[in-house]
């Protein structure tokens, strides 16, 4: 007996189609939406406006760290918060929800579902991380925060952020249910494409690491109203900022960066022409950096030595190991480009720009592990971890991670805004981040190697003139970063106003978004090709045109 | 022989396709849910540990002098829970099996073991007299535990929500993920208050 049967040519969406278009048009239909991409969007345009405000924050503390003497141009009361502000508003406020942005946009069409997971969930918690994220603000401005002289303010800060972290932990259950339980059939964990796979460790990373952040907010609030000048359990107001500022060293700071890896490996096979070489072993390396990456047990204790576990064998061997699954992805990104035709396109120069300050980060991470290192001038055995070496850490990463993230937002375009960015000044514009992050970290490097304090308003001993100097590049740097930030937000807002439509694929991509048209319609797709391995419009391309030779 | 093959359909080749499976994202969500629930309350529980470890090194008591922390309310809450586990456990199954009367009477039993969790822990609360800023670990003692509480209450409202959705026909036994969802946040609940349990009640 002999059966024969077409493969399908199409399957339907992994979810059922909404029963019908939202009615609601302008600003209701942003209030109102549950439509991922919109929500995507909200996340972004926030991220954005955030980024503004933690970049101001930034330039500040810069400019101040320029004349040592003493706090000269912000006001005294104003520092401390204020540099406390830039790393918890450039992480929490900007480069998460950048991440749960374009995640939210993009992975519900990578995976071929026809929404996100939970999407009225999706939406609150957009909406509670607006709230919070300006009840936030709102704190630093009365002097409250980290550091900060008003005690109310403090607490609003506290719970603000308790809220922030509740609001992106919901969003990160939304987006890993999508690409565990949405999936197109057919596709396989093993062909899930490497954003959305990306974001899935990402999200069980921050699943583990948000819920224990928020604890520990939580006590540092009550220790704060009820435990009067001092605390009764931690320390009160003056531990606030050690409390919560685990996350921005290694090596919790390097979960902010399992997404890029995916917007990296997205990117280049797509600009090679081929497909992303050995897919199952880049899931594996994105999963490995992504486990050393839970840092959890690397924070501040309670007890009388808080940092007991720093420069012990776990510690210091996760500083090397993970650099190990980022040279992997290195290799196999190399040989995906030299198994194809590289064209140097914009999104490709930032994806490029990434890994290069990202594997600067990391090595400087695993340097900052060795104990016998210290610094350069005192005989204090000052370490490089309490020295801005370890901001500079922080820097290369977060700033690697913006920079492939805003590269996705250029290679996404069509599906977020229905227009491609102009190429020309696009690719300037990754030029001018790559420029500015190198400006902006590595003198920081520097000055932690000559004895530069990681926390603010603490007296650098000697060589001061030559920190200052440095201090000067790193504002030179904050302010072409400014420059590369502002002229790319102005590029999209160019490109979200053009008239010519890029047509639902312009970049002959590989993966399940590019089946739809640019931006996508509500439900997202009408029907989906054959899913047989990761990249399925490679494959139907390669197919049609084996077809017509 | 061969020509009758190939003019009869097999069975297998027209059966109708088998329904798509039902996408499982309240059970996924549910887990990821319980499992950071789950995380809060255990740091919390580290850091009462580490607190009260360092005021024993110190000499000091790890709860004020004058506080006594009876044990039988926290063994009858460890001894409500597992009992839980058991009703919820006989509330999946029922609904699974369209057993409507023993499911209203497993949800019923399940909330009543619930509610009495949250009962003896008040009862405790009372019998202690501990004021919450007395010491580190007293106001520590109440965040663990009343973070579990919360949990607890949360977990017990999911129960119900999801019970009620079943029994009143919005979830059908065989479709009845809701309830498979709540089952396990709640088994995740039971099973944080073993630590909680001995970390507080037990080594005191």
């Amino acid at each position: 007996m002999t059966v024969t049967e077409d493969a399908p040519a199409a399957v339907s969406a992994a979810s059922e189609p909404p029963a019908a278009v939202p009615a609601n048009t302008g600003l209701a239909a942003i209030l109102g939406s549950g439509d991922h991409k919109v929500v995507g969007r909200l996340w972004i345009v926030a991220s954005l406006f955030h980024l503004l405000l933690a970049g101001a924050a930034a330039l500040a503390v810069a400019l101040e760290r320029i004349d040592l003497s003493g706090v000269d141009v912000l006001d005294a009361e104003w520092f401390g918060p204020l540099y406390a502000y830039r790393s918890v508003g450039m992480a929490f406020l900007f480069l998460l929800p950048l991440t749960i942005g374009v995640a939210t946009a993009i992975v519900p069409l990578q995976v071929g579902a026809s929404t996100l997971a939970f999407p009225r969930a999706a939406t609150a918690a957009a909406w509670s991380y607006l709230l919070a994220g300006g009840l936030l603000v709102g704190s630093i401005l009365i002097e409250g925060g980290p550091y900060g002289t008003d005690v109310d303010g403090v607490r609003l800060f506290v719970v603000s952020f308790a809220l922030v972290l509740v609001a992106q932990a919901v969003a990160w259950v939304c987006i890993a249910t999508t690409v565990l339980s949405l999936r197109v059939p057919g596709m396989s964990m093993r062909r899930v494409p490497l954003f959305a796979w990306s974001n899935l460790v990402a999200a069980t990373a921050w699943l583990i690491t948000l819920p224990v952040l928020a604890a520990v907010t939580v006590l540092a609030y009550l220790d704060i109203r009820y435990g009067g000048v001092g605390g009764f359990f931690g320390g009160g107001e003056q531990t606030l900022y050690a409390r919560i500022s685990w996350v921005f060293g290694t090596p919790t700071v390097y979960a902010f960066a399992i997404p890029a890896l995916g917007v990296i490996a997205s990117i280049i096979p797509v600009f090679a022409q081929t497909r992303h070489q050995r897919h199952g072993v880049a899931q594996g390396l994105i999963a490995a950096f992504g486990a050393l990456s839970v840092g959890v047990w690397a924070m501040p204790g309670y007890g009388a030595d808080p940092y007991a576990w720093l420069y012990e064998g776990p510690w210091v061997a996760v500083s090397f190991a993970i650099a190990l699954p980022l040279l992997g992805l290195i290799g196999l990104w190399a040989l995906t480009g030299v198994k194809g035709r590289l064209s140097a396109s914009s999104p490709l120069l930032f994806a490029g720009a990434a890994v290069l300050m990202l594997l600067v980060g990391v090595v400087a991470g695993a340097v900052q592990a060795v104990e016998p290192l210290e610094t350069l001038v005192d005989e204090g055995a000052t370490p490089l971890y309490s020295t801005s070496w370890s901001a500079s850490v922080a820097g290369y990463v977060g700033l690697a991670t913006a920079i492939a993230l805003l590269g996705g937002v250029v290679y996404w375009a069509p599906k977020l805004v229905g227009r491609t960015f102009a190429e020309g000044p696009t690719r300037l514009m990754a030029i001018v981040l790559l420029a500015g992050t190198v400006l902006w970290a590595f003198p920081e490097l520097i000055a932690g190697l000559m004895g530069q304090a990681a926390l603010p308003l603490v007296e650098v001993a000697e060589n001061v003139s030559t920190i200052e100097a440095l201090n000067l590049v790193t504002l030179v740097g904050g302010v072409v970063l400014a420059l590369g930030v502002a002229g790319l937000v102005a590029l999209f807002a160019a490109a979200a106003r053009r008239d010519e439509q890029p047509g639902d694929d312009p970049w002959s991509g590989h993966t399940l978004e590019w089946a739809t048209s640019s931006p996508p319609p509500y439900g997202n797709f009408a029907s989906l090709p054959e899913v047989t391995s990761e990249a399925p419009l490679y494959d139907a391309r390669h197919r049609s045109e084996e077809g017509s030779a | 022989m061969s020509a009758v093959a190939t003019t009869t359909p097999s069975p297998i080749v027209t059966a109708p396709p088998p329904p798509p499976r039902r996408p499982r994202v309240l059970t996924v969500a549910a887990a990821f849910g319980s499992v950071a629930s789950g995380l809060v309350v255990l740091t919390m529980l580290g850091v009462y540990l580490q607190v009260r470890g360092e005021r024993l090194a110190d000499g000091v008591p790890a709860l004020p002098e004058d506080v006594v922390l009876p044990l039988t309310p926290g063994n009858m809450g460890l001894a409500t829970l597992a009992m839980s586990v058991v009703t919820v456990a006989w509330l999946s199954y029922s609904l699974r099996n369209e057993d409507r009367t023993h499911a209203y009477l497993a949800l019923g039993v399940s909330i009543l073991l619930g509610a009495a969790f949250i009962n003896a822990t008040a009862y405790l609360y009372q019998q202690l007299e501990m004021p919450f800023t007395m010491t580190g670990t007293s106001g520590l003692l109440y965040a663990v535990t009343g973070a579990h509480l919360v949990m607890t209450f949360a977990g017990l409202v999911f129960l119900a929500v999801m019970g009620f959705q079943a029994l009143g026909g919005q979830l059908t036994g065989r479709d009845a993920e809701g309830m498979s969802a709540a089952a396990l946040y709640w088994y995740v609940t039971v099973a944080v208050y073993l630590p909680v349990w001995y970390g507080i009640y037990v080594t005191k």
